[in-house]
Order: C-alpha cells, then sequence, then structure tokens
C-alpha cells in the first residue's frame, strides 16, 4: 500500500475513533441522565479517541518512512558478495545506487552485472514486504489506540484535561522540532567549518586581505594558489549594507510617521497593502532591476559628472537593496509608533505642543525601542540579502570604500562557491561553510546588540 | 466645608429615602409616570430649554450653541454655558452624555479626532477659540488639561514638568527651569514627596502622585483655564482627597472646569454644577442648588442615585 493511501485511511480511523469516542460518552451515561452526568463535554471523548487512534500510529508511519530505506539498504549490502567492499567509499555509493535504481525500475538490467540484479531483486522484495507490514503496523497501532482510549470513557474521566493535555505537549514538540532543526544547520555549518580551519588557519581567513578562492582541483590545472582572506568580503558586505539603510531607514521611518500621525484612514488603508506588496516583490525581480536599470543609470549619471563609475557598483545594488527595505522599516515602525498609548499624544498635545514637537519628543522616544529592534532586524535582512547583489554589485573581491566601485558579499561568494564543479574536500567549498558561520555570527551579534540597546533606552510606558 | 458636604449630601439622602419611602414604591412609579421622565428615555423635544442659569456675569469662557458631531451621530446638542473666572464648574451626568466631549472642545483637543465636527460660537476671554487667527498652540497654553488616565511622559519627573515649558520656551535658562518645575511641583502639592528623585522617571510614582504630576505639568505653562477629565477616577480615596484639597488651592489662581462621575466629588469641590443628559445640557445652577433643590426631574433622579 502506498504511503498516501496509509495515511488517508489513517485519518479516516481517526475519525471514526472521533465518532465513536462520542458517540460512546452518550451511552456510558444514558442511564444516569445523559450528557451532563459526563466530566467534560461528549467532544472531548471524541478527541482523546481521536488522537490516541491518530499520534502513535502517526509517529511510527514517520519513523518508519525516515529509516526504511537505510535499513533496507544495509540488509541487502550484507548479502552481497564481498567484492563491493574493496571498491572506494564513493564507487560503493554509485554501484549501489544502480541497485536501488533496478530495484525501482529506473534502470535497465543489461547496464548492470549479475551481482546487482541478484541485489536488485533481493531489494525490491524487501520493499514489497516492508511495505504491508507499515501499513498493517500502523492500522494495528491505531486501532488498538482507539479501543484503549474508548474502553477507558466512563463519566468520571476527565476527557477535557487529557485532551488539553495532549494539546499542550503536540504543541511543545513543534517548537522543538524548530529549534532541533536550527540547531542542526548550525551544527553541520559548524563542522563543516572546522574541517575549512584545517585547511586554512582562521587567522589567515579571519583578517587577511586577499579573497581569491580558485584552487586548482587537479596537480595539472593552473589555478591561483588560492587565498582565503575575508576582509575584502566583510568591507563590501558592510558598504552596501551602509548605503541601502541610509535609504530605508529615513524614508521607512518617515513614511512610517506620516501613516500613523498625518495619514487619513483613507490613505493609510491603501498605502500600507500597496508597500505590504512592495515588500512581496521576489528580490531576483529588484536584482534585475538594479543590474539593468540602476546600475547604468548611475554610471551614466557618474560620467556626466566626470566620475568614474563601474558598470556593476555597490551603490547600485546598496540603492535597489535599500528600496527593498524600505517596507520591512516602515511596516515596523508604523506597527511600533501605533503601539505607543494615544493618552501619551493627548497629554503633549494638550499642553500645546506641536504634532512635530509630540513625535520628535514623545513618541519617537517611546518607540525608540522597538524601532532600533526593527532597524537591526532590517540590517539583519541586509546583509543575508544575496540576489541583488550577485546581479548587480559583481563578483570581484576588491578592498575599498568606494561605492561607485564593483565589490562583492559573503553571501554572493558563498553563490560562486558552492556553483560549478566543486569537491567536498577542498577548501574551495568548505570556504562556503565558513563564511556561512560568520554571516551567522554577525547576525547574532546584531541580535544581542538590539537587545541590549532595547533595554537600555527604553522609556517604559505602561 | 466638610459640614456643607455633609449637607448636601444629607439632603439628597432625605430626599430619596421620603420619595421612597413615606409614598411607598407604587406612589414613586405614579409620580414617575405622570411626568414621564425616566433617565434612560431619549429627551424627545428638539428645542429644549436648559435650566438654571448657563449664563454668568464676569465669564472667562463661553460657549453658544454647541452642536458637536462625530460622523453622522450627534454627541452634542445646541448647548450654552459659561464659566465664571476663577470658579470650579463640574460637569455631571451618565456615560455618553457629552460632558466629556464638551470639555474636550473647550481647548479644541476634538481636533485630533478626524471624525468629529464641532458647530457653535466659543471665546476665551472675548477671544474667538475656534477663530481663523487662533492657534491651537498658544490656547491650549492658556487651556490646560488633566486626563483621566493619569499620563506622565515615560521621562524624568523633572522632565515631565520641563516639558511645557520647554516648547513654549518660557525658562531662559536652567535656573529659570528649575524655579518653574519647583514651583509647579509645590502647587501641586507634590514637590516636598519627590524632591530627592526628580531625575527619576515620573511612570514609577504612585497612581495618585502620578496625576499630581500631570497637574503640576498641566500649570508649568500657567495656563489660565484648567479642564479636568474625571481626573479621580483611577484613584484610591486617599489619593482622591489630595487631589481634591489640591483643587480648591489651585481656584485661587485658575479657572477650572471638572467632568466627575462622582456626585460627592461634584459637591465637594464645585460652586457651579452643569447636568449633562444625551448630549443636552439639561440644568445649570449653583452647586448647592443643584444637590438640595434639583429643578428638573432627570436631574433629580440623577443625584438621588435613582439611575444610572
Amino acid at each position: 500500500m502506498e504511503t498516501t493511501t496509509v495515511f488517508l485511511v489513517l485519518i479516516l480511523l481517526t475519525v471514526i475513533s472521533f465518532l465513536t469516542g462520542r458517540k460512546r460518552s452518550h451511552a456510558v451515561t444514558s442511564g444516569q441522565g445523559g450528557a451532563r452526568a459526563l466530566h467534560s463535554l461528549p467532544k472531548h471523548y471524541g478527541y482523546m479517541a481521536g488522537l490516541w487512534a491518530l499520534l502513535p500510529a502517526l509517529t511510527v508511519l514517520v519513523l518508519w518512512l525516515l529509516f526504511e530505506s537505510s535499513i533496507l539498504a544495509s540488509i541487502v549490502k550484507d548479502d552481497m558478495p564481498g567484492e563491493l567492499w574493496q571498491m572506494s567509499e564513493s564507487e560503493q555509493g554509485l554501484y549501489f545506487n544502480q541497485v536501488v535504481g533496478y530495484a525501482r525500475g529506473a534502470t535497465d538490467a543489461d547496464m548492470l552485472d549479475p551481482a546487482q540484479i541478484v541485489a536488485g531483486d533481493h531489494y525490491r522484495a524487501l520493499a514489497e514486504s516492508s511495505r504491508v507490514i507499515k501499513a498493517l503496523l500502523v492500522f494495528v497501532i491505531a486501532l488498538l489506540g482507539a479501543l484503549l482510549a474508548i474502553r477507558r470513557i466512563h463519566p468520571k474521566l476527565r476527557a477535557r484535561n487529557h485532551v488539553e493535555k495532549i494539546f499542550k505537549w503536540l504543541l511543545f514538540s513543534c517548537s522543538l522540532l524548530a529549534v532541533l532543526t536550527t540547531l542542526g544547520i548550525v551544527l553541520s555549518v559548524l563542522f563543516e567549518a572546522i574541517r575549512f580551519f584545517q585547511a586554512i588557519p582562521i587567522a589567515d581567513f579571519l583578517f587577511g586581505l586577499q579573497w581569491s578562492p580558485q584552487t586548482a582541483i587537479r596537480a595539472d590545472q593552473v589555478a591561483a594558489s588560492g587565498s582565503f582572506g575575508i576582509v575584502p568580503l566583510f568591507v563590501g558586505t558592510l558598504l552596501i549594507s551602509t548605503v541601502a539603510m541610509i535609504i530605508a531607514v529615513p524614508v521607512g521611518l518617515m513614511s512610517a510617521i506620516y501613516l500613523s500621525e498625518y495619514a487619513t484612514r483613507r490613505f493609510r488603508a491603501f498605502t500600507k497593502p500597496v508597500l505590504e506588496i512592495l515588500a512581496g516583490v521576489p528580490t531576483v525581480v529588484y536584482g534585475f532591476f538594479a543590474a539593468l536599470t540602476v546600475a547604468p543609470f548611475i554610471r551614466n549619471v557618474g560620467e556626466a559628472l566626470g566620475l568614474h563609475v563601474a558598470s556593476e557598483s555597490a551603490l547600485a545594488a546598496g540603492l535597489v537593496m535599500g528600496i527593498m527595505i524600505i517596507p520591512f522599516v516602515m511596516s515596523l515602525s508604523d506597527d511600533i509608533i501605533n503601539a505607543v498609548p494615544d493618552t501619551m499624544r493627548e497629554a503633549s498635545l494638550g499642553m500645546g505642543a506641536t504634532m512635530n514637537e509630540t513625535i520628535r519628543k514623545v513618541l519617537l522616544p517611546a518607540a525608540l525601542p522597538g524601532i532600533v529592534g526593527g532597524i537591526l532586524l532590517a540590517v539583519s535582512r541586509a546583509i543575508g540579502e544575496t540576489m541583488i547583489v550577485v546581479m548587480a554589485a559583481g563578483l570581484s573581491a576588491r578592498l575599498t570604500i568606494n561605492p561607485l566601485e564593483a565589490v562583492t558579499t559573503i553571501t554572493v561568494q558563498i553563490v560562486t562557491l558552492l556553483v560549478g564543479d566543486q569537491e567536498f574536500d577542498n577548501p574551495k567549498t568548505l570556504a562556503a561553510f565558513a563564511l556561512g558561520l560568520v554571516l551567522f555570527f554577525v547576525t547574532l551579534l546584531l541580535n544581542i546588540i538590539a537587545l541590549y540597546v532595547v533595554r537600555k533606552y527604553r522609556e517604559q510606558y505602561e | 466645608m466638610l459640614v456643607t458636604e455633609a449637607d448636601y449630601l444629607l439632603a439628597a439622602g432625605e430626599k430619596k429615602m421620603k420619595s421612597s419611602e413615606s409614598k411607598g414604591a407604587a406612589a414613586t412609579r405614579e409620580v414617575g409616570n405622570k411626568r414621564s421622565l425616566d433617565i434612560r428615555e431619549h429627551v424627545e423635544q428638539d428645542d429644549y430649554r436648559t435650566i438654571g442659569s448657563p449664563f454668568v456675569d464676569d465669564a472667562k469662557m463661553t460657549a453658544r450653541n454647541v452642536n458637536v458631531f462625530y460622523d453622522e451621530k450627534q454627541a452634542i446638542t445646541n448647548v450654552s454655558l459659561d464659566i465664571g473666572r476663577n470658579e470650579v464648574i463640574a460637569m455631571i451626568g451618565p456615560s455618553g452624555c457629552g460632558k466629556s466631549t464638551f470639555l474636550r472642545t473647550l481647548n479644541r483637543m476634538n481636533d485630533i479626532i478626524p471624525s468629529c465636527r464641532v458647530q457653535g460660537e466659543f471665546a476665551l476671554d472675548g477671544e474667538d477659540i475656534y477663530g481663523e487667527e487662533q492657534d491651537t498652540v498658544l490656547l491650549r497654553a492658556r487651556v490646560g488639561m488633566v486626563f483621566q488616565k493619569p499620563n506622565p511622559f515615560p521621562k524624568s519627573i523633572y522632565e515631565n514638568v520641563a516639558y511645557g515649558p520647554r516648547i513654549h520656551g518660557l525658562a531662559h535658562n536652567k535656573s529659570e527651569m528649575d524655579e518653574i518645575v519647583e514651583d509647579s511641583l509645590r502647587r501641586a502639592s507634590l514637590f516636598e514627596e519627590v524632591k530627592e528623585q526628580l531625575d527619576k522617571p515620573g511612570t514609577g510614582l504612585s497612581g495618585g502622585q502620578q496625576q499630581r504630576l500631570c497637574i503640576a505639568r498641566a500649570i508649568a505653562v500657567s495656563p489660565e483655564v484648567i479642564l479636568m477629565d474625571e481626573p479621580c477616577s483611577a484613584l484610591d480615596p486617599i489619593a482622591t482627597a489630595r487631589i481634591e484639597e489640591l483643587i480648591d488651592e489651585l481656584k485661587e489662581n485658575y479657572t477650572i472646569a471638572i467632568v466627575t462621575h462622582s456626585m460627592q466629588q461634584a459637591a465637594r469641590v464645585s460652586q457651579r454644577t452643569a447636568y449633562f443628559h444625551m448630549g443636552k445640557l439639561i440644568e445649570v445652577g449653583d452647586t448647592k442648588q443643584i444637590f438640595t433643590m434639583p429643578a428638573h426631574q432627570l436631574t433629580e433622579n440623577y443625584i438621588t442615585g435613582r439611575f444610572g
């Protein structure tokens, strides 16, 4: 039976258990004044039965799916002739992939050797029985769970509390999943980065002024010696982010102030959704807007002024990135300024302060922590932004703070390192993980600073 | 002062007791039917007339034929009222009767509500409040306001009081500002309690202290009139008593209009009382007279606590 079918039948069983549980709750109290004699509402007994049918069976199904292929593979490999183990690890993988491909009918038999065909048939037989066992196991567990729950139904059973507790744990496990996933990503980046630092000293990486990661993959290739100094990338990232923030913060903040304090309700109702659409434009669209429209425009203007402007410049990328971030800053600041209680506005206006004075002296100080938090979030976004920079800022790792020149950023280099021919035991590829780790730490640092600033400069209103 | 207060309340209480006990419940209902005035009923007639004396000889502020609308809904209907110089006038009435709205028209605080429309003639010392050349900044410096919930800024106590003088440029140097701050806090009888902690946030004070801080903030710009919108509704009885004493002291120098839900408070602090009902000004008169011999049935029903 296919997994989808198993899942659908499981859902059906859950619904049936729910209905049965509810019905049973009526049945057990039929002699004692009906539903009034129950501790909980009939639907709670239904939920309880349904959850007991669904959750254990679903857990088994997920675990089965997670480990099915690796267990099958190890059984089949154990039964294969010994010659397999004389091959190198990557050849083994390839060889075995053909077996699996044959078992699934994706690879033709005439391309394989006899041993592979035997193993493939073995694999197919095992997979067939695995499918049957999986379906049976899931159904049995679901039925058992439901039966167990339904048998327990009794007027005194605290089904409501029981269901509430199950939901609490369900929500908890979801949040745990998110945390564990993040942790997993960080750890995998960390381990690959450590492998990189075994090849390249960490000091060279952090303080080197040269970035040219093109190392030779084969001995006879002609390539640069490979120098992995992150400083030019870091400066490029900061340069572009700074240009972006110079655009985004004033424009975003001021439009937030206009929207929350001055704009009529109708204007606001029209403008906010429009700006939120702007925030939803895919960054790649901003990217070619930057590369095809803004960058040439800046170059032409620069040339008219007698300046030398590269055709891909930090200025163009930063400008467009700033425009991309405006709605982000605006939307956050607007929410925060709106959250300042009206009593503050009334107090200030009632003293004879103008709108302008009220905003500068009362609203902004009160909203400051939130605004700073919003801006730092925006900075994190600017630092992590990739597509615009790939398309508009160029690839040359030049150490400069002149926004009219082409620069490159950490994210762009991660993209270029992982595109094209590569080996996973080569520093060039591993450098991407080291760069990722640096990005992660920079963002973390920004968040910590944001928290500190928020706490320190908070003007507490009730 | 205390004796007279008690008198008002006793008188009001006696009246209530007499009407309900001596005549009996049925008789009361009969009387009620005859005059057909339940406080919850709409006052039907359009051209009602305010009973009592809405006008005074020496008026600080005057309001004539005031109508206020929120979008299409009329909140105040044809109200005319004078506020006398250096008097405390109390505005009472059930919730939603328009007393707060009326108070806010006096320093144009309703301007900041987009849907609000104000009609009528208002004057402060004969000067048109809603006129072309009137500036709300200067108007609000002359007509200050204290709000229902204490709303100190999340700044230090000193900065709270200095806020008004700063925006109006009243002090030329630090020592002048110090003087204004200290003087205002003294007048609000708060200085002794906070003199050691002027740089601490105003939001850290107790509710009653916060409200006195707000009063200090309001008087720091030397207004001529202070509007108080239920200034004690969020405070306990002890803090309320402090504020009431303060109002009594302040009336030497200021004209005060106070909206309150507490009839005892109106009786204690005011010289004149105005009773609002469903956006209409039903009755105005000397506080003593309003609380002992109300002329209008609605007023009587309200002050005897029969409704609301």
